[in-house]
């Protein structure tokens, strides 16, 4: 393992982070010099200072091992967010060290917990970097660093095969180059429209630009205190509910889609199933939400459901009612789509739908074996069968999954908290979600839980945007040999 | 960048840059933080001199008007206009200068009040109820006595009352105001703090690339060298070489090649 090499790429990221500072400090200029310039401003320079420095000394790398890509993914996220915190310390306000870390965890994971009270007295160029952090951490920095910095070349190759699992390749039939391109290109195009349809909606164009990127990476930083809430506007929900479930779909399929090929949406098992969720649990939400009577009609009942069934099922977290106020049966089916979450390839966090088809198969294909002991079942998705290497990793991951759902839950609750808080926050977190129940719910936030909570979930974003293993793996010793 | 000299310099300039940097920020934000400390002290110290002086004038003012109620001293009206108006000059430059204007309005209305039933009193006798059957000095003096007590020393103590809130509105107001000042002083001591983490990161990060890339080739080629002047092993270095000890290297070897030459 050669660790400049890794410094040199996690460096690349740095540059990354740095421009997005500076872009902010920009906006802090042009917005009368506001308290967050010089936070930004020197942090973009610490960033930059830190980023470039091992360029001055460790040349290109003409390869990369599967283990030092996995340690610059790993490295970059982390570090990503290390430095993330400059402008939150530098700033101060309700940024304490924890606080901080929490909020820039948050951020690069796209998950979108925040710790803020008043989320409307930060000043406008740390709202826009708070919110750059998120579409940033969606697409992956490590897919910024790819495109940004062509100098890699062959060493893109071990990188992406990091980056992107290899579930999440599978819709991607094309080169890793071209496959980063289309990353990028479904990304920034859909932040754009959606931005624009947002500002014709009627909102000014920073926050149509904030909740555009938020949307768009569904991370779920919003700049108002009660989120969507706040414009109470039906075409803006429909337009952000729009822009997060396209942002949850695979994007080699969005591609595929406008270049009208064969491997489209509308032929995807995946897609379907994930849609067809989605509009089951808007109908149950709704009906319980219509005949608990919280909602006077069933237009209503309707339009928040589906706002926040998509925003859940997307990992967003935007808000346009409190949910707490919700029947228990509402709450259930919301941290079931929290759990299940939307498609592999996508900006999505969670568990992903694509393995809990795959495991649904696997039991059926369980039962079917019982019955006929001798049969030869082959377990398809789309029609390809799947090799056992991927079918084992999907159940591991899956019990992983729910293991660490299950010991966060544990620990939340040694520290004092109620169970639902302590279970949805958990579920919230490794699948950065960004807001639960009880406590933390869509009005809510991760201000009041305990600073040791506040690390704790910061890990689990963390372990559930790296999948896991990713994480785990750097802190064993014989990882570094 | 080619040569090692460079990069060792640049590395160099960007530490010290960057000291700089966050130096100059945090004089920048240290300036602000005395700049703030300095107009909330002042306005503090202004806010507890105005309210001295008007207590100062509202007692001139009970005073004078007592003497007039009780001994009929009208040489004393002069005085009572005079501290009425000096009162609520008193008011305009505390509503003109005060940082926080809260408790400022319902002082305004007191005074205005107090205005009022003195000078019905004081210069419109006729329209207090007199006893019309003793009509005599002391009793003057007794209905006089018994206006100031029931009607003139409630307002003025709802008055005293007032400017003792705006007073200690001052004090009370200046915990969040020293919490922000708390605040401003973390942020002038934040980037210096921030930046001496990232100067570590950077100078551990320096010496290991000096080891990996500068100290630990010359040691190769230094072992190489030595290998070939010993024991005639051939010069060749198994290491990444850039820059001046590229070209170190590949002149030991011409010099090697040059004199197996001369030795023939």
């Amino acid at each position: 393992m050669r660790v400049s090499i890794i410094l040199r790429y996690v460096g690349t990221v740095m540059l990354c982070v740095s421009a997005f500072m500076m872009v902010s400090a920009v906006i802090s200029y042009m917005n009368n010099i506001d308290s967050g310039f010089y936070p930004l401003l020197l942090s973009a320079l610490l960033t930059f200072t830190l980023g470039a420095f091992p360029m001055l000394f460790v040349p290109r790398a003409t390869s990369i091992s599967n283990k030092e890509g996995f340690s610059i993914v790993v490295g970059s996220w982390v570090l990503a967010s290390v430095v993330g915190m400059f402008p939150y310390l530098i700033w101060g306000g309700e940024f304490s060290l924890i606080n901080a870390w929490f909020e820039s965890v948050s951020g690069f994971t796209a998950t979108g917990a925040t710790i803020l009270n008043d989320i409307e007295q930060l000043p406008q160029g740390l709202l826009f970097y708070r919110t750059s952090s998120n579409w940033l951490g969606g697409v992956g920095v490590v897919m910024f660093a790819l495109v940004i910095l062509p100098s890699l070349g062959t060493s893109r190759m071990s990188l992406s095969n990091v980056e992107l699992s290899s579930l999440a390749k599978d819709n991607y039939r094309y080169r890793t180059q071209v496959i980063v391109r289309i990353l990028l290109v479904v990304y920034v195009g859909l932040t754009a429209v959606t931005t624009l349809a947002l500002k014709a909606a009627g909102l000014r164009w920073f926050d149509a630009l904030n909740h555009a990127m938020s949307a768009c990476a569904t991370a779920g930083f919003s700049t108002k205190n009660a989120s969507i809430a706040f414009y109470d506007n039906v075409v803006v929900e429909l337009i952000l509910a729009g822009a997060m479930l396209i942002s949850s779909i695979h994007f080699g399929l969005i591609y595929a889609t406008f270049l009208r090929k064969s491997n489209n949406i509308f032929r995807s098992e995946v897609v379907r199933t994930y849609i067809t969720i989605v509009i089951l649990s808007t109908l149950f939400v709704a009906t319980s939400l219509f005949g608990a009577n919280i909602f006077p009609t069933v237009w209503e009942s309707l339009r928040h459901s589906f706002f926040q069934v998509v925003s859940l099922i997307t990992t967003t977290g935007f808000a346009t009612a409190d949910t707490n106020l919700w029947t228990p049966f509402a709450i259930v089916i919301l941290i079931f789509v929290s759990i299940v979450c939307a498609c592999a390839g996508s900006t999505t966090g969670g568990m992903k739908i694509d393995r809990v088809l795959i495991f649904c198969k696997i039991l059926m294909a369980r039962i079917r074996r019982q019955q006929h002991p001798n049969a030869v079942i082959r377990i398809r998705v789309d029609g390809i069968a799947q090799d056992a290497d991927l079918l084992n990793s999907v159940v591991v991951f899956i019990v992983a999954y729910i293991g660490l759902i299950f010991m966060a839950t544990l620990t939340n609750t040694l520290f004092g908290q109620d169970l639902m808080t302590a279970f949805s926050s958990a579920v919230a977190c490794i699948g950065n979600v960004g807001p639960g129940f009880g406590e933390v719910g869509s009005m809510g936030n991760f201000a009041n839980i305990p600073a040791i909570l506040k690390l704790q979930d910061s890990l689990l974003m963390l372990m559930g945007r790296l999948e896991i293993f990713g994480f785990i793996q750097l802190f064993f010793l014989k990882w570094w040999r | 960048m080619k040569s090692l000299g460079n990069r060792v310099t640049v590395g160099f300039l960007s530490i010290v840059l960057l000291l700089f940097a966050s130096g100059i920020i945090s004089l920048f934000e240290l300036g602000n933080l005395s700049n703030d400390t300095e107009i909330i002290l002042s306005a503090s110290r202004r806010n507890i001199e105005l309210a001295k002086d008007m207590l100062n004038y509202a007692h001139e003012h009970s005073q004078a008007t007592l003497y007039v109620a009780c001994f009929d001293d009208t040489a004393q009206r002069d005085v009572c206009r005079r501290t009425m108006s000096d009162l609520e000059g008193k008011l305009a430059a505390a509503r003109s200068e005060a940082v926080d204007a809260t408790g400022l309005d319902s002082l305004s209305a007191s005074i205005t009040r107090l205005r009022a039933i003195s000078e019905s009193y004081l210069f419109e006798p006729q329209a207090i109820p007199t006893d019309t059957l003793v009509v005599t000095a002391n009793a003057t003096a007794h209905s006089g006595m018994r206006w100031y007590n029931e009607q003139y020393k409630a307002t003025y103590d709802q008055m005293i009352e007032r400017i003792e809130e705006f007073m200690t509105h001052t004090h009370s107001s200046l915990a969040p105001r020293a919490e922000q000042l708390n605040k401003n002083a973390y942020r002038s001591v934040a980037p210096v703090l921030i930046s001496l983490v990232v100067l570590i990161a950077i100078v551990l990060m320096f010496y290991f690339f000096i080891r990996v890339y500068c100290v630990a080739p010359i040691a190769k080629i230094n072992r190489a060298l030595g290998d070939f002047l010993s024991y005639r092993i051939p010069f060749t270095i198994k290491a990444d070489l850039r820059d001046e000890l590229k070209e170190l290297a590949e002149n030991i070897e011409k010099l090697i090649g040059i004199s197996k030459i001369n030795n023939r």
